[in-house]
């Protein structure tokens, strides 16, 4: 008897408590992410798990902007309140993060995730709630196709193999090629498979094609066989933790030929990993380079150095730019209403930013340039940026 | 039809050919050292340590943190002249570690558990294994580690073909342990004990081996061969990771199986044949070089289901 009580009370407690939790979100959701000085911006990307290091990376940049943004006065006279949201590195994680910024937080806009996946499960939430949605750095084409609400400033894999065969070809004027990559990474066969068909096209020869299986070490098979096929240029598409060992290797092989990579060689330990001299000489394409001489990167480089310590990274600058964006977009509408916002994202044209000079096509993808850069010691000095047009 | 044997590479020579076959005694010298844990401990117990693996990744953490002190930091780029005692007393000082870690696993989780049934001591062989999986990257965090380098790593020629001296490295040392090992097996007295038990573990102690101490002792051996993998591995490919015993502990029990369970000659052999198929198949396709591996591997069981050079047939009730 006394426990069917017991039960009958906390079950009475649990409905008060659901109820006054439905009664708070009704009020919450007459407004739309704003207050008389304050505009929610919700922002969500993986400061845990796997991806840790790219989210704590992109959120240091959007933290430096924000604190900018509200030192000048805001957005339009009101400051940012930014929403924060972790998503641990699941992308289940995203969908939740993407209800609670939706539904709880109101938020005006969202920015985020750095993973696709995290992204694509999202996307959707914020499609159907009318919030914009600017992703700072997945490339997966699909994102953006979920719907009119979700847009990125980020380049594609597409364009980023694409460049890097113009880059081989025409600027290094190399006519065979071999590829390493990660056969279990769709982000390494994806670049892999339009490096090869862009390099060909330009009547370049890929003479070998190899690939190794993720978490793997040791890859004396592949290099062997890349070696017997003579090529002078070796495109390879992977993390800096791999390409650390497979610069290694192949030198340790008697390779001399450059290696050639994508935004995933980018880390402070990728010289330190492969050991000094090992990857002079090699190049690979980044969205920045700390070395552009344009005063909106030289002054970001500065003040992130002051604030975090250390150098700035791609993600930390388009997680920057993404706050910007948000910005522009907020001001060109000339109101905040999420409507006219995303039609201000849409048309956003030339936009200034850290990773470049950009404008927002009509798939509500960036069209912006990569930058090319060159290993010499421990810097990545710039050789020069390949726009969207010489690539197409 | 797979696109297995479209090649791309320019000519398939003997030279290539020669090339993989000795990149594979480089990989498979490494599966060998690991493959025997496997054996010994399935030889006396008739139990899968699926631990072993870890205890390899643990082999090569040991000598990460003491090589800190002496190797070149790749963030300082200081290079100092490491003295090969220094290097051996790493080799040492890992074996130790990883021997006492392996007794001690044996003794907390197998030995309360020897007389009950072989499932339970298999699903606490996992156990043991997530557990330091996790517990590793606790520790050691989840974040790669470059080890120290000691020798620059360098192509070192042989007649047609060359190797990094790091692989010889790896090549020479294995092949000293193995030898040593299976003289210890086969010519001292422990040897014979750990024989005996594996032969009958009853009549052993009715005999008068100390059945406890040699368990100890075969999980002790085969864990020091195993920080030894580690600490080589390491040195070649200098990137440890808490989950980095996984894979290669799963490669060194099919190994242990290739050669026939319970046979340390077999765990070599089957350790050096796995490495080389991979390599080999590899020449033609590098995607599909594990899952032909296999397929080869699957085939000799079907044809000699003890393995390579196991005994047949005896089987404890």
């Amino acid at each position: 008897m006394r426990t069917a009580l017991t039960l009958l009370i906390a079950l009475g407690a649990v409905l008060a408590l659901s109820l006054t939790a439905c009664k708070k979100e009704d009020n919450s959701a007459g407004t739309s992410g704003v207050t008389d000085d304050t505009v929610k911006i919700g922002l969500f990307v993986s400061t845990t798990g796997d991806y840790a290091t790219f989210g704590g990376d992109t959120k240091n940049g959007v933290d430096l902007a924000v604190e900018e943004i509200n030192a000048a006065g805001g957005i339009n006279g009101k400051k940012i309140d930014l929403k924060f949201q972790d998503t641990a590195s699941k992308p289940e994680e995203g969908g939740s993060a993407a209800v609670k910024l939706a539904t709880q937080e109101n938020v005006l806009v969202a920015m985020g995730a750095v993973a696709s996946g995290i992204s694509l499960s999202a996307a959707p939430v914020f499609q159907k709630n009318g919030i914009p949605m600017i992703s700072p750095s997945s490339t997966n084409p699909t994102v953006t196709q979920q719907g009119d609400q979700i847009f990125r400033i980020c380049f594609l894999d597409d364009f980023q193999g694409a460049a890097c065969a113009v880059f081989a070809r025409k600027d290094l004027k190399k006519e065979k090629a071999a590829i390493l990559m990660n056969q279990d990474d769709a982000y390494s066969t994806g670049l892999g498979k339009f490096f090869k068909a862009k390099f060909e096209k330009l009547g370049g020869k890929v003479v070998a094609e190899e690939s190794f299986k993720a978490k793997t070490s040791e890859f004396n098979t592949q290099i062997t066989n890349i070696k017997n096929a003579n090529p002078d240029i070796i495109f390879v598409p992977a993390y800096y933790n791999d390409v650390a060992l497979i610069g290694k290797q192949f030198r340790s092989q008697g390779v001399d030929v450059p290696l050639l990579g994508g935004d995933g060689w980018e880390s402070g330990k990728l010289i330190p990993n492969a050991g000094p001299g090992t990857l002079d000489g090699c190049y690979f394409g980044n969205h920045y380079s700390q070395a552009d001489d344009r005063e909106v990167v030289k002054n970001f480089v500065a003040n992130y150095k002051k604030k975090y310590g250390e150098a700035p990274s791609s993600l930390a600058a388009l997680g920057y730019d993404d706050v910007y964006v948000a910005k522009k977009a907020i001001e060109n509408a000339g109101a905040f209403d999420r409507a006219k916002i995303r039609e201000a994202l849409a048309n956003l044209k030339d936009f200034e930013g850290v990773t470049g000079k950009f404008s927002i096509d009509e798939n509500r993808n960036a069209r912006k340039p990569i930058s090319m850069l060159k290993i010499e010691g421990e810097k990545f000095n710039l050789v020069r940026q390949i726009q969207p047009g010489e690539v197409e | 039809m797979l696109p297995l044997l479209e090649t791309e590479a320019p000519g398939i020579t003997a030279e290539l050919i020669l090339q993989q076959v000795a990149n594979g005694v480089a990989k498979g010298s490494v599966y060998a050292l690991i493959a025997v844990g496997y054996t010994m401990v399935y030889g006396v117990l008739q139990l899968i340590n699926f631990a072993h693996g870890e205890v390899y990744m643990l082999g090569a953490y040991f000598s990460y943190y003491p090589a800190k002190w002496f190797g070149y930091v790749p963030e300082t780029g200081e290079k100092p002249k490491v003295p090969l005692y220094l290097i051996g007393a790493l080799f040492v000082g890992s074996m130790a570690a990883c021997a006492a870690v392996g007794m001690l696993i044996e003794r907390l989780a197998y030995r309360p558990l020897r007389n009950s049934s072989r499932l339970a001591a298999l699903i606490t062989a996992i156990g043991v294994s997530l557990f330091l999986q996790n517990a590793g990257q606790m520790v050691f965090g989840a974040d790669p580690k470059g080890f120290p380098v000691f020798m620059d790593q360098e192509s070192v020629p042989l007649g047609p073909i060359e190797l990094a001296n790091t692989k010889l490295v790896i090549i020479v040392v294995a092949a000293i342990m193995m030898t040593g090992l299976h003289l210890f097996v086969q010519r001292t007295k422990p040897g014979a004990a750990m024989r005996a038990c594996s032969f009958d573990m009853r009549t052993a102690r009715l005999m008068g081996v100390n059945v406890d101490r040699t368990v100890a002792m075969t999980f002790a051996l085969g864990s020091a061969m195993a920080a030894v993998g580690g600490v080589l591995v390491a040195m070649d490919q200098p990137r440890l990771t808490p989950l980095m015993g996984l894979m290669m502990g799963l490669k060194a029990f099919i190994a242990a199986v290739l050669g026939g369970i319970g046979s340390i000659p077999g765990a070599a052999l089957g350790g050096l044949v796995l490495g080389v198929a991979e390599s080999v198949v590899g020449t033609w396709s590098t995607t599909y070089a594990e899952a032909v591996a296999f397929i080869v591997l699957i085939l000799v069981l079907l044809v000699k289901p003890s393995g390579l050079l196991g005994k047949s047939g005896r089987e404890k009730v």
